[in-house]
């Protein structure tokens, strides 16, 4: 008897074992993000670099709007303690995943309390971060030294570490990985020696290589014609992927901006339009075969990359539907692309710039030829910083315009090579900088209205939201909301920083938070709680 | 107390100081100088600079007719932007290479001893700084390379289209420029100057005028140093007052966009020449 009633004893326990792990691991599988949860994200998560895979920073959220957002108030704020954070926070299930080079933070998103923090100290560039990717439960984040790390989501313990490319070489990396299904794409940073630039997927639960894309193709492949054959420029042209890509679903299309060649400044040694630098490409996600490319600066001598966000949205073309991708590039143009197949439809500059003397054929801007940096110096603008650059575009599907942080820039370029040039091989010498946010007609790249944000370079982000709201900071470090359909200031709020990174949105317990980090705080403003 | 007493003693061994005496220590401090000097030469940089010198005389030598004099490549490859030279540590992998060749990419071992190999290794370090420093104008950057215009011309845009006569005077605030400046910080400068302070009136609600040195402005305050920029800080709402800004570099940026290189470069001669 009493052994049948400690069998029936191990029996219950067993079962409620098996209950019990069940629940477990269907509670550990909530907090996670299902890569399928990415093609529609819910208004309660932030699931990649630019809140879903379109990379239009615009949220269907609309508790905060035009009639009470002069009501705004702060929420929360967490200190990173000195580290400067560019990312764009993710926020999965309640907690926010951050960082800045060499940090990983996991905050509670409602409370602004630390969940854990990851340091892993290394070599290289430490330039900036712009956040994580995430899979399951576990997030992908790039390092200085060029690795790839995977962290537990639940306690930002390591699951692997893999390297992407040599730091010896100065390559390093900033983005954030972005997933599709399963592969984790990944791309890397470095142009101060003359390094080829490539895009990876890597496996989510190995880090193993799935395929590499190359900026430069192979001499006798395609593209190669537009490199010297005498020369081993090819294989020294740069080409960085370092910002994070978009990605249509549909089409099963990633689309990624590449940056300049190298040397930066000295094109005398790669003459030809060097593809695939500066140039957006689309690729499948599932072998990084090219399918089609659109190049905004061909040959490029002035650092102006277009890796600025390539941004996804399906709307009107002269009376059609159409899927379409947009980039305000570094060059101070703005491109409108048919994204099935790379038709050009749009180049109109969204800004005043000097170097250009007008448009190819296939839509391409056509450099003047005394714009090129010389020994004696070239005017030009803008500067190598940009007409715009890093900071995060927006469309607004309800008034269908394309928002920018456009800057005028003049630069002095010099040329200093006197031998075969490597590396960046001169620089520009900047003279005067001013920045304006810009809502462009996606028709037709006009400037539908502008507005003033003071001298300087503004490198703060853009986000638009439901509520008819654009949230953004001048270079004053006023944070704003301004109206998307006029530019009209609606709130603003002298945050005592310098905001260099871009807003993001989320809605929690009914609760809609906009949060925005400055310089080493993280702020999370709302309405106020009843 | 013990300055005084310093003092005193300093005193009394000047006047007790013979003539001979005085030139012996003269003597002295010039040798000490010299000696100063002479070790100033021996600073670790200075040793490595002289490393490095020989080490590309070397290379020169040894290597130079197949990886080029500079070590950009010729018959054989770049070594400036090699990955096996980013991994050498004072010539490990570099030493390798030349004791045992690459006798499949047509390269002979070459009998070279531990101190040349040391020497090509921190040559060929050297370059690839050199590379990855490139990435800025030199401050030293040779006027030469600059005057490439025609100071004439320069002279003839100053006074006509150029507009700069109209608040510049070479005889006044732009006399001996050219020596104010290296010759990248005087072509900046020639085209957009250091902000200069800006005169500002503010008129309130009121009717009253307010005037002195902008200190701030942005979409929702002005700010001001009253009377000029040592004056009392003020500040006001932007929508509650009217700003007038009196600045003087309105014309410089007016004038950048219409700039053309040859008027640039005939400018610049021109103001290089103002000695």
């Amino acid at each position: 008897m009493k052994h049948r009633l400690a069998i029936l004893q191990k029996c219950v326990a067993a079962v409620v074992c098996f209950f019990a792990a069940f629940f477990f691991l269907a509670a550990a599988q909530a907090q996670g993000l299902d890569p399928a949860a990415l093609l529609r994200p819910a208004t309660d998560t932030w699931p990649t670099y630019n809140g879903d895979y379109s990379g239009r920073r615009f949220s269907t959220l609309d508790q905060i709007n035009t009639t009470n957002v002069g009501s705004l108030t702060l929420a929360w704020a967490f200190r990173t303690r000195g580290n400067t954070v560019k990312s764009t926070p993710l926020e999965v299930n309640g907690i926010l995943y951050f960082t800045s080079p060499d940090h990983v933070w996991a905050v509670d998103a409602r409370y602004g309390r630390q969940v854990w923090h990851y340091f892993r100290k290394s070599e290289g560039d430490h330039i900036g971060n712009r956040g994580v990717g995430m899979h399951g439960d576990s997030l992908y984040f790039t390092t200085p030294d060029a690795h790839l790390v995977c962290l537990n989501a639940k306690d930002g313990t390591v699951r692997w570490d893999v390297e992407l490319a040599d730091s010896k070489l100065d390559y390093f990396a900033t983005m954030a990985p972005i997933i599709v299904r399963d592969h984790v794409i990944v791309g890397v940073s470095g142009d101060v020696t003359d390094l080829p630039g490539f895009l990876e997927s890597r496996d989510p639960e190995t880090g193993a290589i799935q395929w590499r894309w190359n900026t430069e193709p192979k001499p006798g492949e395609p593209g190669s014609e537009t490199w010297p054959k005498d020369n081993d420029a090819l294989s020294h042209g740069g080409g960085m992927t370092w910002m994070t890509g978009t990605y249509d679903p549909q089409l099963n299309l990633l689309y990624w901006g590449t940056g300049n060649p190298n040397p930066v400044l000295a094109g005398e040694g790669r003459l030809g339009d060097n593809l695939y630098t500066c140039t957006i490409v689309a690729l499948n996600p599932d072998t990084g075969k090219l399918a089609w490319y659109f190049q905004p600066s061909p040959h490029d001598v002035h650092d102006w990359d277009a890796t600025q966000t390539p941004v996804l949205f399906d709307a009107e073309f002269h009376g059609k539907p159409r899927k379409l991708i947009a980039q305000a590039s570094r060059n101070g143009f703005f491109f409108l692309l048919d994204r099935t197949n790379g038709e050009h439809f749009v180049t109109a500059p969204f800004i005043d710039t000097t170097w250009s003397s007008g448009i190819d054929s296939r839509g391409r801007p056509i450099a003047k030829p005394e714009a090129t940096p010389s020994s004696d110096g070239a005017l030009v603008e803008p500067g190598s910083d940009g007409s715009t650059n890093w900071m995060a575009p927006s469309f607004d599907p309800q008034t269908g315009l394309f928002y920018v942080k456009a800057r005028r820039i003049f630069s002095v370029y010099y040329n200093t090579v006197t031998t075969k040039a490597e590396g960046w091989g001169g620089r520009d010498r900047i003279l005067w900088a001013n920045s304006t946010i810009r809502a462009l007609d996606y028709h037709t790249g006009k400037v539908a209205w502008n507005h003033e944000l003071g001298e300087g370079e503004d490198i703060a982000g853009i986000l638009t939201t439901a509520g008819h709201l654009l949230f953004t900071a001048d270079n004053s470090g006023n944070l704003l909301a301004m109206d998307p359909a006029t530019g009209a200031i609606l709130w603003h709020l002298n945050i005592g920083g310098e905001v260099v990174a871009s807003p993001m949105t989320y809605q929690l317990d009914g609760r809609q938070y906009v949060l925005i980090p400055v310089q080493d705080i993280v702020y999370a403003f709302a309405l106020p709680e009843k | 107390m013990g300055a005084p007493h310093h003092k005193k003693i300093k005193k009394t061994k000047k006047t007790t100081m013979g003539k001979w005496t005085r030139v012996a220590i003269a003597g002295i401090w010039l040798l000490l100088l010299l000696a100063a000097k002479n070790s100033s030469a021996q600073t670790p940089a200075d040793r490595q600079q002289v490393q490095v010198e020989r080490g590309h005389k070397q290379f020169q030598q040894a290597c130079g007719f197949c990886h080029g004099a500079d070590a950009t490549g010729a018959r054989g490859p770049d070594l400036v932007r090699s990955a096996l030279v980013a991994h050498d540590v004072n010539g490990n992998l570099i030493g390798e290479v030349v004791h045992n060749g690459r006798p499949d990419k047509g390269m002979p071992p070459l009998p070279l001893a531990g101190e040349q190999i040391a020497d090509i290794a921190a040559f060929l370090h050297a370059r690839a700084k050199e590379a990855l420093e490139s990435s800025g104008v030199p401050a030293d950057y040779p006027v030469e390379r600059l005057l490439t215009g025609s100071a004439d011309k320069g002279k003839a845009f100053f006074e006509g289209p150029g507009g700069c006569k109209n608040c510049h005077s070479t005889t006044g605030d732009l006399a001996g420029i050219s020596k104010k400046y290296s010759s990248i910080e005087l072509e900046a400068h020639m085209l957009y100057p250091d902000d200069p302070p800006v005169a500002a009136v503010l008129t309130l609600g009121s009717g009253e005028q307010i005037s002195g040195t902008l200190s701030h402005m942005d979409d929702f305050t002005v700010s001001i140093r009253v009377g000029g920029k040592n004056g009392w800080y003020r500040s006001f709402p932007r929508n509650e007052v009217k700003v007038e800004l009196q600045d003087p570099l309105k014309a410089h940026r007016e004038l950048l966009p219409k700039l053309t290189s040859a008027d640039m470069h005939n400018l610049f001669a021109f103001l290089n020449s103002l000695k």
